[in-house]
């Protein structure tokens, strides 16, 4: 399989830089999502892999070789768009065969590898239907099962399941990287949705305004933001304003209290404000019996709002931290009221500044 | 299906595109990515040429010729033409039919194209077919059966009144086309829905809310039946009345070819007047409202 | 129109929120009297359309049935077959086989034409600004037609016209290779002026139809343009192609005015044939021409059922 390499790619339309010198590599047989806001480039990008959209400068090389030359019908690569790709006088079977078909394949091998693809996406039994006779997922799954026909070099999805519903789209995009797993093909893999990004992906590539912010295993991503950006982008986060006490022993003031935050805040000098940040599910919320006194490793807060999320339950608490989101099982948060007073705490180790750039 | 809020990328059509990609590297461009659309500059200017040939020919056949004294003839044989009493009548007359052809075209296809929206749309296809009737309905066919249904009524087959009424079967796939664009695009049901959930009536709903968003589909598809009108040939000469296009014919078939040419050249400005007027009007339908053939 | 029909809760039922359409609830106690009000209220509707209906039945229907009847009967008014027998063999068989020759040749390049102008128009490497220009040129052409186009072709290919006179520098005779007033090559350039511009006006929407993605995905799966337009751009547009051509072969085959002014009374287009007939450029006679015309209903009524085959067919893939 093959490696994928976007070197400086830059591009403008008008004075929009849809691009802006972006880098990124895949590995062979790895599977990177491209994740960012609406209008951030995550689409122009896939499209100059492709070969439907050009840069103004930069190059792209797949398994080494510069591929901007080459027109997008002799890149051999399969892409699935967002919707309505399917050719609508042609069966699903058909489909499947068109990339074969144009390389003037045998019959009975066309038919044979559709077979084998529509068994793989889980079609079989639907091979002779057109696709308005097919669901919204069943169609993205012939799309799918279209290009693998082909046996591209690499795999590129734009979007390929906004268009359905929830479950749906969670049942499919386990079956993307399943197919993907056990063909092994490189696969690049555009979403705004950051859940899908997170559960399929060996590397996440956040985007903005036309470059990437940081790259990572969803892990790294999640836990270890490395910018403003990618922290307030992927999952919720907290930010606390706070002076450093003691950058040599990690400790930072936020409001009336001192809080240690172990080593990143290491690179700052003592004065300096900088932000932190922290997840909601690493704050922790306890509830005070009436007359309780508030124990002393707790701040005192007070619950502002209670949104219900399923397993758990999302607080607003105004402290004297300033105001904070923390995530409470939803059984414990029975037992907050609005305006109630709790005892509030951050998890050890888990409040970081990002290192300024 | 479900209708996805976004297309692909979320952009309208190729609308501002920009394929010239300049390499960083003062590379030349690059192969398959910049090819110049050859044929498509090919047979835009064929077709561009097939259409100004005649034309350009035309205009100057009118302004050619000598005359007697010699000189280059000009404006010779328009000015010719403008004397010609029986130019004026005939002019007049044929302004006149197209006048009365649009207000009774206006008359019977506002309502029913509105009515067929709003409580019939199951009609729609029978519409959509009836409209493609007047395309292929030979006037000639249409003359020879009308004749002797129109002799039961001698006040008016004898005059040219009776032509607005014929030639309104012809302006029909016009108007309803443009009107059917435009109610299209502005989704009646919802609006007048709307307008009646807010105390309006039915008819006050269209007159305050829906007529002011078509009004530039009504105002196209009326120049598009006036030039109709203004242009046909067939009927009015067989059921003998001198409008302008019978006039024109009739001093072609004479010695005055160039004088012929001067008028031909009147009645296209007129034809492009009105097709001007719906390019600067603009949207309302412009790709449907422009249909028209007059035969 | 304004009280007919108007939408409103019936007497008797409490106006609770807006005024609905749906059916009534069952065990509503007034369900019975809206159901009749519901029914007069479909039949209502159909009043709205009568006035349209009417006229075209009074000034298309009618004629046409009239002609149907009058093609069957000799001058006494006695049934007989004879015109119709008369009008399909010599020499009116002629005035057919031209007809249709110069219809499917002028639709044939006007079709054609017409597509690839209107392809040409929508590729992306054309500026988009370039197609409301487009836009208006053909609907000022395909308005361009009769006695006026008549004049300037003959002014452009004719006896003394411009290109005739370019090209006799060449060696060549333009009123011999395509002359306007015999034979149907030159008539059918005459006619491709209004049928190419009409082509392009009823093709776009249909061409527009053609998804980018369907272009996309094929590129990506490795097919050329060739292959494209082979196995899915016209396979999906076909039917409508075909069923635009129709038209246009229909508007030629009905169109008299542009003919007449370029070959006058020796024209022999079946509408041409039809005129002279009844204006006694040649001979007065009523019953032939009415059986001329009977012909013509049946080609064009052929036509319209095979355009509306086509039509059924074109929707099947574009929505
Ligand atoms: N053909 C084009 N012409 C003009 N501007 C364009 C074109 N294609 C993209 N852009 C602009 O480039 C920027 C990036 O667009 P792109 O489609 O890559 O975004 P995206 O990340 O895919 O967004 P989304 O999540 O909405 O699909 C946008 O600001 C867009 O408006
Ligand atoms: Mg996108």
């Amino acid at each position: 399989m093959a490696t994928i390499e976007l070197q400086e790619l830059t591009r403008r339309f008008g004075d929009v830089v849809a691009l802006d010198s972006l880098e990124l590599e895949v590995a062979s047989g790895e599977f990177v999502s491209l994740l960012g806001p609406s209008g951030c480039g995550k689409t122009t990008a896939l499209r100059i892999v492709a070969g439907f959209e050009w840069p103004d400068s930069g190059r792209v090389l797949v398994a080494g070789r510069d591929v901007l030359d080459l027109p997008a019908n002799r890149r051999n690569m399969g892409m699935v768009f967002q919707a309505y790709s399917l050719f609508p006088n042609m069966t699903a079977q058909q489909n499947v065969e068109f990339g074969l078909r144009v390389r003037r394949r045998p019959k009975h091998d066309r038919s044979k590898r559709a077979a084998e693809l529509l068994d793989l996406v889980g079609l079989a039994a639907q091979k002779d239907r057109y696709p308005r006779q097919l669901s919204g997922g069943q169609q993205q799954r012939v799309a799918l099962a279209r290009c693998l026909a082909i046996e591209p070099s690499v795999l590129l999805l734009d979007e390929p399941l906004s268009a359905l519903d929830a479950k749906v789209r969670v049942q499919l995009r386990e079956e993307v990287r399943r197919i993907q797993l056990e063909l092994g093909i490189t696969t690049l893999y555009v979403t705004h949705d950051q859940e899908e990004a997170l559960s399929v992906s060996d590397r996440v590539a956040v985007m903005s305004s036309g470059r990437i912010e940081q790259i990572g295993s969803p892990a790294e991503i999640y836990g270890h933001p490395r910018t403003p950006f990618v922290a307030s982008f992927v999952g919720t986060m907290n930010h606390l304003e706070a002076t450093v006490v003691s950058s040599a022993a990690g400790k930072v003031r936020c409001g009336p209290a001192v809080l240690d935050v172990g080593l990143s805040a290491a690179s700052h000098s003592d004065g300096d404000v900088v932000t932190m940040y922290v997840r909601p599910e690493h704050v922790h919320v306890v509830a005070l019996a009436p007359g309780q006194d508030m124990p002393p490793e707790l701040f005192e807060g007070k619950v502002t709002s209670l949104t219900f999320l399923g397993p758990v339950t999302r607080v607003g608490i105004a402290s004297a931290l300033g105001g904070l989101l923390a995530d409470v099982s939803s059984s414990m948060a029975l037992s907050l009221a609005i305006d109630s007073t709790v005892g509030v705490s951050i998890e050890a180790g888990s409040l970081r500044s990002l290192a300024l750039t | 299906m479900t209708t996805p809020a976004v297309l692909a990328d979320g952009l309208p059509g190729d609308v501002g595109r920009k394929r010239a990609a300049i390499s960083r590297r003062g590379q030349a461009r690059r192969g398959g990515r910049t090819r110049f659309p050859l044929w498509s500059w090919f047979w835009i200017g064929f077709a561009a040429l097939y259409f100004l040939v005649p034309v350009f020919s035309l205009v100057q056949f009118s302004f050619g010729g000598t005359l007697a004294n010699g000189r280059s003839a000009g404006f010779h044989w328009f000015l010719a033409v403008f004397d010609d009493p029986a130019f004026r009548s005939s002019f007049w007359l044929s302004a006149q039919i197209a006048f009365e052809t649009v207000a009774l075209s206006l008359l019977l296809m506002v309502p029913t194209v509105f009515w067929v929206h709003l409580r019939l749309p199951r009609l729609k296809p029978v519409m959509d077919f009836v409209s493609v009737l007047p395309f292929v309905v030979p006037p000639i066919v249409l003359v020879v059966g009308l004749e002797p249904f129109l002799q039961n009524f001698t006040w008016l087959y004898s005059r040219p009144e009776v032509l607005p009424f014929i030639y309104v079967v012809f302006a029909l796939p016009f108007l309803y086309r443009s009107i059917d664009a435009g109610l299209r695009a502005i989704d009646l049901r919802t609006l007048s829905e709307a307008a009646s959930n807010l105390g309006a009536s039915t008819f006050g709903a269209l007159a305050r809310v829906v007529l002011p968003n078509l009004r530039s589909a009504v105002i196209g598809g009326s120049l598009l039946t006036f030039a109709i009108a203004m242009g046909e040939y067939t009927i009015a000469s067989l059921l003998l009345f001198n409008t302008f296009p019978v006039y024109i014919f009739y001093i072609g078939q004479g010695p005055a070819a160039h004088e012929a040419t001067a008028l031909s050249v009147i009645s296209l400005l007129l034809t492009w007047i009105a097709m001007a007027a719906l390019f600067v009007i603009g949207r309302g339908g412009r790709e449907t409202a422009q249909l028209g053939v007059t035969k | 129109m304004a009280a007919v029909g108007t939408i409103e809760p019936a007497a008797g039922e409490p106006s609770v929120g807006p005024p609905s359409v749906g059916p009534p609830s069952e065990g509503s106690p007034s369900g019975s009297a809206l159901q009749w009000r519901r029914g007069a209220r479909t039949w209502l509707r159909w009043i709205g359309v009568v006035p349209f209906f009417g006229y075209l039945a009074i000034f298309l229907l009618i004629p046409t049935g009239e002609l149907v009847v009058d093609a069957f009967k000799g001058p006494t008014g006695h049934f007989t077959g004879a015109n119709v027998s008369a009008a399909v063999h010599a020499p009116y068989l002629s005035s057919f086989e031209t007809s249709l020759e110069l219809s499917a040749l002028s639709a044939l390049f006007g079709g054609i034409l017409g597509v690839f102008v209107a392809t040409a128009v929508l590729h992306r490497g054309v500026p988009a600004a370039l197609r409301p220009v487009v836009f208006t040129f053909s609907g000022m052409a395909s308005n361009f037609a009769g006695v006026p186009l008549a004049f300037a072709f003959s002014a452009t290919i004719g006896t003394g016209g411009v290109l005739t006179g370019l090209f006799q520098h060449l060696g060549v005779d333009l009123t011999t290779l395509v002359p306007l007033t015999s034979g149907v090559i030159g008539l059918s350039l005459v006619y491709t002026y209004f049928q190419f511009p009409l082509m392009i006006l009823l093709v776009i929407p249909a061409i527009d139809g053609l998804k980018r993605e369907w272009r996309e995905a094929s590129t990506n799966l490795g097919a050329s343009t060739i292959s494209y337009w082979r196995y899915v751009g016209l396979p999906i547009i076909l039917p409508s192609l075909l069923g635009m051509m129709l038209l246009l072969f229909g508007s030629a085959f009905s169109a008299y005015a542009t003919a007449y002014a370029l070959s006058g009374s020796t024209g022999n287009l079946v509408p041409e044939v039809i005129g002279n007939l009844l204006n006694g450029n040649i001979t007065v006679d009523p019953q032939l021409a009415y059986a001329l015309a009977f012909g013509m209903i049946v080609i064009i009524t052929v036509v319209l059922v095979c355009y509306s085959l086509l039509q059924r067919r074109a929707s099947r893939w574009l929505r």
